[in-house]
């Protein structure tokens, strides 16, 4: 049978790609207030957005339970004998834990592996559609694991946020503390590094964010995926995958919107721009 | 005042009770200033717990003569001594107690002798005395005592007061004597709980007892500023091994033939004692050894072993996680505390106060380098006088520095922004350097002289404006010469514009500025800083 691929709303693979790919996603909650809302599902993007840059108000986040995967396993496991599961970084949110709870309570029924991106964003969804690729050329669960496990240290993420108040407020600023407290407004660059956020460097202005992004990612040779996404501003990520083009074909740049629960530490005005490299 | 001329058993129980509750107060801002010899931070409550078990002890002691009070605090310190300061707080005890020995009571001279006891016990129970820690403390406090005593003094107050004070002084001055204490800009602890426990005595016998109750012991700080901003860094990166502590009991132990023993099985050794009770501390790669051998000779309690390291390592972790790198230092050359604040912010290690009138020596410089917490620094001179002074620095020390020759505030800037957290020291320093072609800078001062320069004629005092160090434009005002300058400037491709603003300039008028700015050119970000430079009434960078 053919295996089935799970992964999370953090991911930022949404609409079409969802089906045209064939993954299930599980969503992680965004909290404001008193109500919950499931990541996507209950409140988008576009709302979420108006919201938190509106009413100013602080919301909060949480994974999704183990109740939540082991419905969709079970739902799968109807179908299939083989599910891979491919998760945000372990050490960004406790959903790689709530995937192998759900393992446990179902691991007769069907093979389940869970994989932990050490990534977040198109960074963890890159690796999602390159799994998914495999699968639909026939590759089995143990492959397909195996190879996404060897791709996850080929995933890279930069990140451009307009600010850092949204990441220090959330406590998700990891290594990127140093960066914290600048009296100028500067505009930080950041990484994931063995799945935790780190600092990369400080530029004053986007297109200065621009020109550093293209530098880096043109270091890279042989680039497999690419995607640009963006929080609120379209325009920019528009002008992020212009700059890009000279390097990779436009059309084939994967486009996202940052999702609620990411957009909770990341803000308005943030993007990401994550590319997988080919195996070498 | 009265006088107090004579001192019993009674009396040293009630003053060092009430200086053991005055150390208790300021245990904690002890423990703040812990750097030597390990990290760990607990020299405060090492020396309370000390003073309590010294004071449970005397009050326990059926003999209310001075002897016999000082033997049975000598007791209580060597059973309940907590650390190398609670070992050595122990010995001045002790040499007290030996000092006073059969004395029913004691006189002010008496004090002055068992004090010049107390140093030499204490310096005869490490087997490495280092000066600028509580040895030296206790030293020049008995010293003082000493010479009250020779100029005729015989209040017991009185010389205690120039003890005290003494000690104070002696505090003050241990950063000059230890480079670690200097570096991190701290007194020594264990100094300090010395001071604070005589301190204390004084005031009892003062009867400042009210006083005491509401008030709290001072710390004294550090004389010694060698540069602003600099954070305590990792000092050095040794093994420490365990720091292993016990007490060991039994039948003619001989401290002396014991400490020989163990001399070569490790660091900071201290053994202390008599026949029947020895209390052992030492630092150890085998801690197993020594209690094995400890063990042959009697029975071994309060056994207390430490992995220095992990705590090394812990408190490493913890001041890296402070820094913007772990391996690169950045330290700046400035003046002004806006703009300390400024390059502070940003990251920088340290910031050496100098400028275009006031060049820093290359000796602030290397202090500074010394002083932070990297082997390799990049220094940002800021100033085109100062970068041959900065070069001078890289020959005279151990570390690795390279110099990007910033040759303003605006460009310090940029390059400390450009730093990348992931490239490597040489790569760094390259891509700070080439980020310097970003930015212009403007200056506005006042013309020192009359002159004629660049066709323009000048006045005294007359506003001036240069453009990357050259003379370009006078005018009646600064916003003029301002103006002047953008007007030279194509401004298409800039972006951020920041106005820093002087010492002798006003906010409102740098505002002004700002707002002209947009209103001319509504495609640029402008920020107004206050960088409290001297002499230059507005430093503008454009990138």
């Amino acid at each position: 049978m053919v295996v089935k691929i799970v992964t999370d709303t953090l991911s930022d693979i949404t609409g079409d790609l969802t089906s045209e790919i064939g993954v299930t996603v599980v969503p992680l909650y965004v909290r404001f207030g008193e109500t919950l809302y499931r990541d996507r599902v209950e409140i988008s993007t576009d709302e979420f957005y108006r919201r938190l840059i509106n009413e100013g108000a602080f919301p909060s986040t949480t994974q999704p339970t183990p109740n939540d995967f082991l419905e969709v396993y079970k739902k799968l496991s109807k179908e299939t004998d083989e599910i891979l599961v491919i998760v945000v970084s372990s050490k960004l949110s406790g959903t790689y834990q709530s995937a192998i709870q759900a393992r446990e309570l179902l691991k007769r029924e069907c093979r389940i592996e869970v994989v932990d991106s050490l990534s977040v964003a198109m960074g963890e969804g890159l690796l999602v559609i390159d799994a998914a690729r495999a699968v639909k050329e026939g590759a089995k669960l143990d492959e397909v694991t195996a190879m996404t496990r060897k791709a996850v240290s080929r995933s890279h993420l930069i990140a451009y946020f307009d600010t850092l108040k949204y990441l220090a407020r959330g406590g998700r600023i990891g290594k990127a503390q140093g960066l914290l407290g600048s009296m100028l407004s500067v505009k930080p660059l950041l990484t994931i590094r063995e799945g935790e956020m780190a600092p990369l460097t400080r530029v004053r202005s986007f297109s200065a964010g621009l020109d550093h992004v293209y530098s880096m990612v043109a270091a890279y040779p042989n680039i497999k995926l690419l995607a640009v996404e963006h929080s609120t501003s379209l325009e920019n990520a528009n002008k992020m995958v212009e700059k890009l083009s000279s390097i990779f074909p436009k059309e084939k740049i994967y486009r996202s919107v940052i999702s609620p629960v990411v957009g909770t530490y990341a803000g308005p005005d943030a993007m990401a721009i994550s590319f997988l490299e080919a195996e070498k | 005042m009265s006088q107090i001329t004579s001192l019993a058993g009674q009396d040293l129980r009630d003053m060092f009770s009430a200086a053991t509750s005055w150390l208790e107060k300021s245990s904690a801002d002890i423990d703040a200033l812990n750097v030597f010899p390990v990290p760990d931070g607990d020299t405060g409550t090492n020396m309370m717990l000390t003073m309590r078990s010294t004071m449970e002890e005397a009050y326990r002691a059926p003999d209310h003569s001075a002897s016999g009070v000082a033997h049975a605090m000598a007791k209580g310190a060597l059973m309940g001594a907590r650390g190398n300061s609670g070992v050595i707080l122990s010995q001045i005890w002790r040499g007290l107690a030996q000092g006073l020995d059969d004395k029913e009571s004691f006189d002010a001279s008496g004090l002055a002798v068992a004090l010049q006891q107390s140093v030499a016990t204490a310096y005869k129970a490490v087997s490495n005395p280092v000066e600028g820690t509580m040895l030296t403390v206790i030293k020049d406090a008995a010293n003082a005592a000493e010479s009250r005593i020779e100029e005729g003094d015989e209040d017991i107050i009185s010389v205690l007061e120039a003890t005290v004070n003494a000690a104070g002084e002696s505090v003050a001055k241990t950063p000059t004597l230890l480079k670690v204490l200097k570096d991190a800009g701290v007194v020594d602890a264990g100094g300090q709980g010395l001071y604070t426990i005589l301190e204390g005595a004084l005031r009892y016998l003062k009867g400042e007892t009210e006083a005491m109750r509401l008030r709290k012991p001072q710390i004294i700080v550090s004389e010694i500023h060698a540069t602003t901003s600099v954070p305590i860094g990792p000092v050095e990166e040794v093994p420490y091994g365990y720091c292993t502590e016990f007490l060991l009991k039994g039948d003619k132990l001989e401290p002396e033939i014991l400490r020989k023993r163990l001399e070569k099985k490790g660091e900071s050794l201290i053994v202390v004692g008599d026949d029947s009770a020895v209390r052992i501390h030492i630092h150890t790669l085998t801690p197993g050894h020594i209690i094995d051998l400890a063990t042959k000779l009697g029975t071994v309690h309060q056994v207390s072993i430490r992995n220095m390291d992990e705590q090394h390592q812990d408190f490493l972790e913890m001041q890296k996680e402070r820094l913007p790198t772990t391996d690169t230092a950045v330290i700046v050359v400035v003046s002004g505390d806006g703009l300390t604040d400024v390059f502070g912010s940003l990251g920088a290690a340290a910031v050496v106060p100098g400028g275009q009138t006031m060049n820093p020596s290359t000796k602030d410089i290397l202090q500074a380098v010394e002083s932070a917490p990297s082997e390799q620094v990049i220094i940002l001179p800021n100033n085109k006088n100062i970068i041959l002074t900065a070069n001078q620095v890289q020959n005279l020390t151990q570390k690795k520095v390279l110099v990007v020759p910033t040759k303003s505030v605006p460009q310090g800037v940029v390059a400390l922004l450009a730093f990348d957290y992931e490239a490597d020291f040489n790569t760094n320093a390259r891509i700070m350097e080439n980020a310097l072609s970003s930015v212009k800078t403007i200056e506005v001062t006042r013309s020192v002289r009359a002159t004629k320069i660049n066709g323009l004629k000048l006045r005294r005092r007359q506003p001036i404006a240069l453009l990357d160090d050259e003379l370009i434009a006078a005018g009646e005002t600064d916003i003029e010469v301002i103006d002047k300058v953008l007007s030279d400037i194509e401004l298409e491709q800039a972006e951020v514009i920041t106005i820093y603003y002087g010492s002798d300039a006003e906010a409102s008028e740098a505002e002004e500025i700002s707002t002209y700015i947009i209103e001319t050119h509504p495609h640029l970000q402008v920020e107004v800083i206050r960088g409290g430079q001297p002499h230059y009434n507005y430093i503008v960078s454009i990138e």
